[in-house]
């Protein structure tokens, strides 16, 4: 028997017909027989379904069987793609499974399954609707679909948060803008943590303010401090009477009357514009955020970088108590280090003079 | 406001027929005939009469006269007070809007040698009585040259009183007071990146009772837009609070107790004796400013935070003016509960 035809040609005589035939049955069985090992396997647990999928392939293979026995086999195969978590595999099955017979409802559930493990909730819920158009009771399928609708309710809410996070981050940088303030990169992260200014309803901003005490490099915090508050309210709040004297302060030289506050002069560049939001965002839900809005690459408007006096040799700014916030941190040559950084030195302490004469300067 | 000027009322009687002829005499090329004709229009603007008689022939005499101001002085002096006085009318300064006056009296304004600068800025002032009058000098129509007029007069305004006998543009005041009436006008002084209203609030200490009041006047309208825009005034604090809380100090000194809470501009104005600001409405647009801010959260504190009420309350009790009282009370009695807000902050102290 010639089992091997040139192609073109076609069977003649009887007997080549009935060869074909009887191969074509062997084919058949031996498809079916593979599948039926193949759903055996997938009963055996999770050692086997490498099995079970080998099985289903060569069910396949044979290329014997209808189309409407295929798509059962495709099927079954998407199921156990899905049990090994081939979740890419097992949509492509379904797909395939549907193609074949779109009445296959197990196909339609394997392939809003798959879909929604590869978070492409629109296609799940279309394989959804599509199921249960020809099964409108299937339990399973009204499940999913609940699930999928969970699922993106939650995603519209987290995208939600995070438009707003970097609507208010990019509102707040306008406003500094406007204000022709200057900031720089941000230092003394350990201490400040992720405090950040706020915009009160009124479009008034409200800045964390660290104060440093140079003389021990302790720290103190003002949570909230208005930019148009005066110092001096501050510090009279701070320093005041009922107040119990800083714990390292043990000549008591840091009272009302001794405290100064300064600032450092001309201490580096300006963040650029997406920089600074990026800072803005640290902490919130928006923080990961990549290329926030515009192109705008220059730095927040600034008119003209502020330099450093030279290397080692800070220039120390008195601040004048009776002033707001904002009118200081206007100052032409105040750069804001992410949030206002003061520091405070005491009249009455021998660190003063040092202070004074520029013989100190931040340990680096 | 509205500027006027009154004149001799002796050739107020003059035919209809000859007044035809006298207003086709405003283009006569002949100067003295043109200069006699403006003289008599001029004259005829002084009076009811010959105001009304006038108007029938605005068509005419409007556009005439306008010719005539770009040229010498001698005719165009009696011709801008013969349009003063024209456009005291609301119809007539209609008429000289829309026919683009504004733009005729700002460029000839700012050409060297006009020698009419102070009457056409009061031409200005009249003109920018009605809606279509502002919007034509702020011209809102051009976005790219909006309020290029308004930052010249401003400017002109904040850089001129130096001029001691002549103040030609001290009028400018009234100016900003008309076009502030209108929420386009307050949005360009308060934009932050002009700085107009910065520039503005320091002429308050200008001893010309004019510039005063307009910038009084002024700075109450912006403080309209206290609700959405509190930030542009409480920005220019240092120079807004002496201009408003000055004038309604009182003329006591005041103890150190309280200056000591007080920022610098305040606090040594008011540790020493001082005049009282005469002009009691001043004293009210004052006030009024001051309740428009506290009525916003962030006004109030500000205000708190640089001894604001106690100011108010020293100055109430010398007050005798029973309307401008009555404004202290008003504000006071916004400022009554708590002092300011909530607390300043907590410190956390490591």
């Amino acid at each position: 028997m010639a089992l091997w035809m040139e192609t073109g040609s076609e069977p003649n005589t009887q007997s080549e017909i009935a060869d074909l035939d009887a191969i074509t049955a062997l084919k058949e069985s031996a498809a079916l027989e593979f599948k039926e090992k193949g759903n055996q396997y997938v009963k055996l647990g999770k050692k086997h379904y490498a099995d079970a999928i080998a099985c289903y392939t060569r069910a396949i293979n044979q290329k014997a069987l209808s189309d409407s026995e295929n798509s059962v086999i495709y099927a079954n195969r998407a199921h156990v793609n899905l049990l090994l978590g081939n979740y890419r595999r097992a949509l492509m099955d379904a797909q395939e499974a549907i193609k074949l017979c779109p009445t296959n409802v197990k196909a339609f559930y394997r392939a809003a399954k798959a879909s929604l493990s590869l978070d492409l909730l629109g296609e799940a819920k279309s394989y959804c609707e599509n199921g249960l158009e020809r099964d409108p009771n299937n339990e399973e399928l009204k499940k999913l679909a609940r699930q999928i609708d969970a699922q993106n309710l939650e995603r519209e809410h987290h995208e939600a948060q995070v438009s707003k996070a970097v609507a208010t981050a990019k509102h707040l940088v306008s406003a500094i803008e406007n204000r022709g303030l200057k900031i720089g990169k941000a230092v003394f992260q350990e201490l400040t943590g992720l405090r950040k200014p706020i915009l009160d309803t009124n479009n008034i901003l409200h800045w964390p303010v660290l104060l440093l005490y140079a003389e021990v490099m302790s720290s103190d915090f003002i949570e909230d401090f208005c930019e148009t508050d005066i110092f001096s309210a501050h510090l009279d709040m701070m320093f005041s009477e009922s107040c119990p004297p800083l714990p390292w302060d043990k000549e008591n030289n840091y009272t009302r009357e001794a405290v100064e506050l300064y600032y450092e002069a001309g201490s580096g560049v300006c963040l650029p514009k997406a920089k600074f939001l990026s800072y803005l965002l640290e902490g919130t839900v928006g923080s990961h955020v990549e290329s926030i809005g515009d192109e705008e690459k220059d730095v927040i408007e600034c008119s003209h970088d502020v330099t450093s006096a030279g290397k080692g040799s800070s220039k120390w700014v008195k601040v004048n108590e009776k002033r707001t916030l904002n009118d200081v941190l206007k100052e032409p040559n105040l750069m804001i280090p992410g949030i206002p950084v003061f520091y405070v030195v005491s009249k009455r302490s021998s660190f003063y003079k040092e202070f004074r004469d520029g013989k100190w300067s931040l340990p680096s | 406001m509205l500027c006027s000027r009154v004149l001799c009322e002796e050739e107020s009687r003059v035919m209809p027929t000859e007044l035809e002829e006298l207003v086709g005499f405003l283009s006569a090329p002949s100067p003295q005939v043109k200069k006699a004709a403006v003289d008599i229009v001029q004259g005829l603007t002084g009076s009811e009469d010959g105001l009304q008689s006038l108007c029938s022939f605005s068509d005419v005499v409007i556009p005439s006269l306008s010719r005539v101001l770009s040229e010498k002085k001698e005719v165009s002096e009696p011709a801008a007070e013969a349009l003063i006085n024209l456009s005291q009318k609301p119809e007539q300064a209609a008429k000289m809007v829309s026919m683009g006056m504004i733009k005729t009296a700002m460029d000839i304004l700012y050409k060297q040698g006009s020698g009419i600068t102070r009457l056409l800025v009061m031409l200005l002032v009249n003109l920018t009585q009605s809606d279509d009058g502002i919007a034509s000098l702020l011209q809102t129509g051009d976005e790219k040259i909006q309020g290029l007029y308004l930052m010249k007069l401003v400017r002109s305004f904040c850089t001129s009183s130096t001029e001691t006998t002549d103040d030609p543009f001290e009028h400018v005041g009234s100016i900003l007071v008309n076009i502030s009436k209108k929420d386009s006008g307050r949005k360009m002084l308060l934009d932050p990146k002009r700085g107009m209203l910065k520039q503005i609030v320091r002429q308050f200490d200008s001893t010309n009772p004019l510039r005063k009041k307009g910038v009084s006047g002024t700075i109450r309208n912006c403080c309209f837009e206290a609700e959405t825009q509190l930030e542009n005034l409480l920005l220019i604090s240092e120079f807004l609070w002496p201009a408003l809380l000055l004038p309604v100090a009182g003329s006591k000194v005041y103890n150190e107790h309280d200056t000591s809470k007080m920022p610098l501009e305040l606090g040594s104005a008011l540790s020493i004796e001082r005049e009282p600001v005469g002009d009691p409405e001043i004293r009210v647009q004052a006030l009024e400013s001051l309740y428009l801010i506290s009525l916003q959260e962030a006004g109030r504190r500000a205000l708190w935070s640089v001894n604001g009420p106690r100011i108010l309350q020293v100055g109430y009790e010398d007050e005798e003016d029973p309307k401008v009282m009555e404004a202290f009370e008003q504000v006071g009695s916004l400022l009554v509960h708590g002092s300011g807000t909530e607390e300043f902050s907590t410190e956390s102290s490591k």
